[in-house]
């Protein structure tokens, strides 16, 4: 009696699980249509979420832990559990296996119940989340009591273990309708989204990282980026609605860190709040964006979100770091949906917000930010003398210098960079004059036109050329040139500074002469970290020319941005501090005398920091000082 | 883009880019030796080079003919092919750190002396003396004419031989090609007499034989000025058509314009302006011609601020500013920029040292930069010393501060003790008297490096051997500055100083007589000062002339503002006594000459004899140093370390500098340090 209670009661609850999450996934099966592989999906997605869900997952031991034992606990009890509703299973040792698994899972709850209740990290949502240990509990305790009982043979009276399932039923009920705007939405909505995920490419059975931008269609007749939630792909909201609100993104944000008006989480919560109609966020629960009161936004899945759901603000406060993306065990795209969001504001509203319209009026009218003529790109290199590529032809590399020519302080070390190319004896060029903005920031701007403008017009300037391979010193060119010129023709090695330079090292066309000794913390540049995966070459480019390397808590893929990326200088969103202030608290609190820095905009921003501070160095002047050509 | 980046822009004249906006002009630091720019002179403008200039004129008034002496300042001649090799030399050196490199070219014509060099009269337009030089020309015939012509071309061709990026020629302080302009001077009634067409003619025939000596591709220049601001000179008006009469012929490629000129006294002080002037003062000419003429503008007088000069360029003033004595200063201001290190430039403060003292026969030495002229010995970038010291500095004046920054450079640990709660020493004083203001500038540089650089300054802190012994320093070196001597008159305890006068301690009375016994700067602007507060004041001084041993640049400033203010100059006179009569002094002056005696009756006697040293705490430290307080003089003048070792806390090396020594000036002051501290 107690067997066939129960399993009905697990069926019931599933069925009715599983009717639910049918119906909520109309709401995002509401969006735009997406090219999915449904099928390879399926078939790689075991190997996902034990390979690459896990590597997020496991960055948190504990959590880690407590999510296989609970998990696994909880989803062996509902496999086993409607087999008793067959009598022939009804035998002590399916029983026993039950009882394993409802241990197991207990031992998890009452560690998911030590972080929700006892440790209680700040990024931890509340609300519902707040039941979850108590559910677990309920499900675990009761119907463990039950299994061992029958395991037994049945000892305790009828009524006491009716009791037990019915407590466990109210466990199990809390857990699996939370598919329902609960808890549990994520293990449905997740595993869909692994099999359904729009860059496949990012997992260990495709290239292990996919990064760049997809190219917009700009010929079409329909919307231009994502206005309302029904305008983003039916696979992206999917990912939306897989958010468990574990707060792993809001802890990694550098702007949510300087209190600038932006929590990932949040605006991830505000795209799956606006899949309801007439919905507001008055029953969010965890932090909201800093400075910004609960219950003020709303929408609907056709209505805009930028104004009544997301402030102008939080969308322009993102510098598109990736630092969301790569600490999501949901595998949420982040950055995806700022830019879309902001392609729509760009190209349909011109609503770009601060110094970033006029930024990008310039680029339109003289393709480049800053407005100065093309001409004065070498003005800085006179004394240099470099050479021209129009004037060769060719040469093995070329030298992209970046918008940074226009800068004084990256003048600096740019100058440093061609010295030492000199030194080595490299055969190189400039395209001088004939370089135009790679079109970064205006992309991240949302303006696609613009970029699309500026990478056809460099592609074909670069395919006229014979030349082996692209070095840069910007992490944003880098990450452009590389891989979103890809769809526009361009394909050549594209190889950054730093591991250009450490390959001259070693291959003995510069010798270290003065080893620099003193102690130096590296910051990785989010685009050539967290978007090219290159975090060795730099730091062994460090070692080489002997400084004394100190790392900081946040560092190679997970580094903290320095506020200088995807525009977010221009668009200039105030927050309680500013993004360079906590970068440079990080670089403090490692007690090195120099910060070395391998982005133009890195030295820009950590350069600005005012006070006491370790000074900053581009890793280019660094070697110039440490190293002589070979004898 | 801030306006200083203005200056990084690179500037195009027909085949040579110079890379950025900054340059130092022409002038005669009288570093020249037997009429050539040797190693001397070349080091000097190649630290400029290195330090990231984009174009370093040198031989200001470089001489083109036997009769314009090379002589006076130690000029460089282009009068015979010797000097190319020298240029090429020269012009190899400043090439390598990518700057280019002129000179300027001229024939001084009246603006010299006959008996210099060559004993040949000097030349000019017409007879008529030049105050400034005392000298009365020849009236040029026409045969000097074209002798001097041919001597302009034949220097022109050994420019181009020699590698330089081009030349100017000198139409500008009253030199023979604006004494043919001028109709001040110019009083011909022959062709190149009489209109504006005919007095501009000997400088367009000088023109067209350089351009025809080296081609059109060839780089020239004209300095001249923009306005001779006196009466019967040029006007801005002529300066603008002769501008555009040479440009438009294509003679120049650019224009150097300054304002004034420089036949007298005080329009020398002007056309070199000091401290007592604004910035810039005359760059509102520049900024005229320009818009009447298509070539570049270049300009020079009193830029001395990174800032002053970015707007020049960036609102169009001019195309390239001349920061001359600011790279006499600071020869690596445009790296400093480049660097970002604005904050570490050391500013030219207007003092006028180095002009000075060219005109007193010296050579140019910059008041708070030891290093400039001296590059052979004297770093301009500090190295880091093998070795650590523990250094303890007494004294926070110009040479404690500098002895302070420099051992901090080398990466020593450097404790300084100032007694006041605020560094600067003397200066803080100097710096009372009305227009001398900006000489604060110096100290307060140093004091920001040597706080930079890791230096403790312990203001407020008065040095005993006690608390020196307790930094256990390995190098003591003191830098306590002297007190103002009362002198040995007769009742010179009745006296008073210019620094109780200049501090505040002694209130000004109604009648003072001041006493010069340096004819420095000290009693003149001391006079000035109180004059200023009401006081009726009179300058006696046995020297010939109040101020006697202020340079050309500064002394006619001060001349001028005591006239304007009442002050009685009396020269020739010596204090022999004061007495007290009454509640009044008498002061008993004797005549250098005649020995008669005069007397005033005054409320106050300020007297100026300079400074005795502070020495009470040297002669405690003296015998317990290890080398009783003894400095090497050889190892310190050739540029050799100290010989006295000192290893740990094996006893302290005690050395002492600048006024602590002798009385003397900032400069020596300065260098003391700076060349003691460099090999410590």
């Amino acid at each position: 009696m107690i067997a066939s209670t129960l399993s009905a009661i697990v069926i019931i609850t599933l069925a009715s699980g599983l009717a639910l999450a049918l119906v909520q996934a109309r709401r995002w099966r509401a969006g735009r249509a997406a090219d999915v592989d449904l099928i390879a999906g399926l078939k790689a997605l075991p190997r996902r979420y034990l390979v690459d869900v896990h590597d997020v997952v496991e960055r948190k031991p504990f959590n880690s832990r407590f999510h296989a034992l609970t998990a696994g606990g909880f989803l062996a009890s509902l496999a086993l559990i409607p087999l008793l509703a067959i009598p022939a299973f009804r035998h002590w040792t399916v029983w026993g296996l039950l009882s394993l698994a409802l241990v197991a899972m207990l031992a998890g709850s009452l560690m998911v119940g030590w972080r929700r209740r006892v440790e209680k990290p700040a990024e931890l949502s509340k609300g519902r989340f707040s039941r979850l240990p108590f559910a677990l509990l309920a499900y675990a305790t009761a119907f463990l009591v039950v299994a061992l009982d029958q395991t037994a043979g049945g000892v305790l009276p009828w009524q006491l273990s009716l009791a037990l399932v019915l407590v466990g039923a109210w466990g199990c009920a809390e857990l699996v309708l939370g598919v329902w705007k609960g808890p549990l939405k994520h293990a449905v909505h997740g595993a869909l989204h692994l099999i359904a995920h729009p860059r496949p490419e990012r997992f260990h059975d495709g290239l292990g990282r996919d990064t760049a931008l997809r190219p917009l269609n700009l010929e079409t007749n329909g919307k231009l980026g994502a206005e309302r939630p029904l305008d983003f792909d039916w696979n992206r909201l999917l990912g939306f609605d897989a958010c468990v609100q574990c707060g792993r993104c809001e802890t990694a944000c550098p702007a949510y860190a300087a209190g600038l008006p932006l929590n990932p989480k949040k605006l991830i919560q505000d795209l799956v709040t606006g899949l309801e109609d007439g919905a507001d966020d008055s029953s969010y629960a965890g932090n909201n964006h800093p400075g910004r009161p609960l219950g003020l936004a709303h929408g609907s899945p056709g209505q805009p979100v930028i104004g009544p759901m997301i402030h102008p603000d939080t969308l322009w406060a993102c510098t598109t770091c990736r630092a969301c993306v790569q600490e999501c065990p949901m595998m949420i795209e982040h950055v995806d949906a700022v830019i879309d969001l902001r392609r729509f504001q760009t190209l349909e509203l011109g609503a770009t917000p601060g110094k970033a319209a006029g930024v990008l009026e310039e680029l339109k009218a003289t393709d480049n930010p800053g407005g100065q003529p093309l001409s004065r790109r070498l003005d800085w290199a006179v004394d240099l003398s470099l050479p021209i590529l129009a004037d060769q032809d060719r040469c093995d590399v070329l030298l992209w210098l970046g918008d940074g020519a226009f800068d004084l302080r990256t003048q600096r070390s740019l100058r440093a960079l061609v010295l030492l190319l000199r030194r080595a004896g490299i055969d190189f060029a400039v395209l001088g004059p004939e370089e135009l903005d790679c079109g970064d920031v205006a992309r991240r701007l949302g303006d696609e036109a613009t970029f699309q403008d500026l990478a056809r017009r460099n592609v074909s300037t670069l395919r006229r050329y014979a030349f082996s391979r692209i070095v840069t010193a910007d992490p944003h060119a880098l990450h452009t040139l590389r891989h979103e010129y890809k769809p526009f023709g361009l394909d050549v090695p594209v190889i950054h500074h730093t591991a250009f330079l450490l390959d001259l090292l070693q291959a003995g066309k510069l010798t270290v002469t003065a080893a620099n000794g003193t102690s130096v913390t590296y910051h990785d540049p989010c685009y050539l970290g967290r978007y090219n995966g290159e975090i060795d070459a730099p730091r062994a480019l460090l070692d080489a020319i002997g400084v004394e390397r100190v790392e900081m808590e946040r560092s190679g893929l997970r580094s903290s941005c320095c506020g200088g990326g995807g525009g977010a200088p221009l668009t200039d969103v105030a927050g309680k501090r500013r993004i360079p202030d906590v970068r440079m608290d990080h670089a403090r609190a490692t007690g090195a005398a120099t910060v070395a820095v391998a982005c133009p905009n890195c030295a820009l921003m950590l350069e600005g920091v005012v006070g006491s501070r370790p000074q900053v160095a581009e890793i280019a002047e660094l070697v110039l000082a440490a190293t002589e050509s070979p004898k | 883009m801030s306006p200083v980046e203005a200056l990084l822009r690179p500037l195009k004249i027909k085949h040579l880019t110079i890379r950025n906006r900054v340059m130092s002009t022409s002038h005669a630091p009288s570093y020249g030796s037997d009429g050539k720019p040797k190693e001397r002179y070349q080091l000097y403008h190649e630290e400029k080079a290195k330090g990231g200039i984009g174009l370093t004129m040198f031989g200001g008034s470089s001489s083109v003919a036997l009769d314009s002496p090379a002589a006076p300042w130690n000029q460089i001649s282009v009068a015979d092919d010797s000097v190319i090799p020298f240029f090429q030399e020269f012009a190899d050196r400043v090439h390598q750190h990518g700057a280019a490199l002129m000179i300027q070219l001229t024939h001084m014509g009246r603006r010299t002396k006959w008996d210099t060099e060559n004993w040949l009269p000097t030349m000019s337009a017409s007879p008529k003396r030049e105050p400034a030089s005392r000298s009365i020309p020849k009236e040029m015939e026409d045969t000097d004419i074209r002798r001097i012509i041919a001597d302009y071309a034949a220097a022109a061709r050994r420019c181009k031989e020699g590698g330089l990026d081009g030349f100017e020629l000198s139409a500008a302080h009253g030199h023979l090609i604006d004494q043919f302009w001028s109709p001040s001077v110019n009083k011909r009634t022959d062709k190149y007499g009489g209109s504006l067409e005919n007095r501009m003619r000997f400088g367009i025939e000088v023109l067209e034989a350089c351009r025809e000596a080296v081609g059109d591709d060839y780089i020239i220049g004209m300095r001249m000025s923009g306005d001779e601001l006196i009466d019967d000179g040029l006007t801005h008006e002529d300066c603008v058509a002769i501008t555009r009469t040479y440009a438009e012929r294509g003679l120049i490629d650019f224009a150097n314009v300054l304002g004034g000129q420089a036949r007298d006294h005080l329009a020398h002080a002007i056309v070199l302006p000091n401290m007592s002037f604004p910035v810039a003062p005359f760059l509102f000419l520049a900024s005229a011609i320009k818009r009447e003429v298509d070539i570049p503008i270049f300009h020079a007088q009193r830029v001395t601020d990174l800032n002053t000069a970015g707007r020049a360029v960036a609102e169009g003033h001019v195309d390239m500013v001349a920061m001359t004595r600011a790279h006499i200063a600071d020869p690596h201001l445009v790296r400093k920029l480049m660097e970002g290190r604005i904050d570490d430039i050391r500013q030219c403060v207007g003092a006028g040292y180095c002009i000075d003292r060219i005109y007193a026969g010296g050579d140019a030495l910059c008041i708070q930069n030891a290093a400039t002229g001296r590059e052979r010995t004297m770093p301009h970038v500090i190295p880091k010393a093998t070795e650590k010291k523990r250094v303890v500095v007494v004294g926070g004046g110009p040479g404690g501060l500098e002895a302070a920054r420099v051992c901090a450079e080398r990466g020593h640990s450097v404790v300084l003790f100032e007694k006041n709660a605020v560094t600067g020493g003397q200066i803080n004083i100097a710096a009372k008297a009305t227009w001398r203001e900006a000489l604060t500038g110096i100290t307060r540089w140093l004091t920001q490096q040597a706080a930079k650089s890791g230096a403790e300054l312990r203001l407020g802190t008065e040095a005993t051997p006690a608390t020196i012994e307790a930094e256990k320093p390995d190098v003591i070196i003191l830098a306590t500055g002297g007190h103002p001597s009362h002198g040995d008159v007769k009742g010179a305890d009745l006296a008073v100083t210019t620094w109780d006068m200049l501090s505040g301690k002694v209130e000004p009375a109604e009648n003072i007589l001041i006493y010069d016994g340096t004819g420095q700067h000290h009693a003149p602007s001391c006079a000035e000062f109180l004059a200023k507060r009401g006081a009726l004041v009179e300058i006696a001084t046995q020297d010939r002339m109040v101020a006697e041993e202020v340079g050309a640049t500064n002394q006619p400033i001060h001349l001028r503002e005591l006239y304007k203010l009442g002050v009685v100059l009396s020269p020739n006179l010596q204090l022999t006594e004061i007495y007290r009569e009454g509640n009044k002094l008498v002061a008993v002056l004797k005549n250098e000459f005649t020995h008669e005696e005069e007397e005033r009756l005054v409320d106050q006697v300020v007297v100026e004899f300079g400074t005795l040293p502070n020495e009470a705490l040297y002669f405690d430290l003296k015998e317990s140093s290890i080398n009783r307080g003894e400095m090497d003089l050889h190892a310190l003048v050739e540029g050799r370390p100290q010989p006295h070792k000192v290893n740990g806390h094996g006893g302290s090396a005690l050395y002492r500098i600048g006024d602590g020594v002798a009385g003397r000036n900032i400069h020596a002051a300065i260098y003391d340090a700076a060349r003691l501290c460099k090999d410590l």
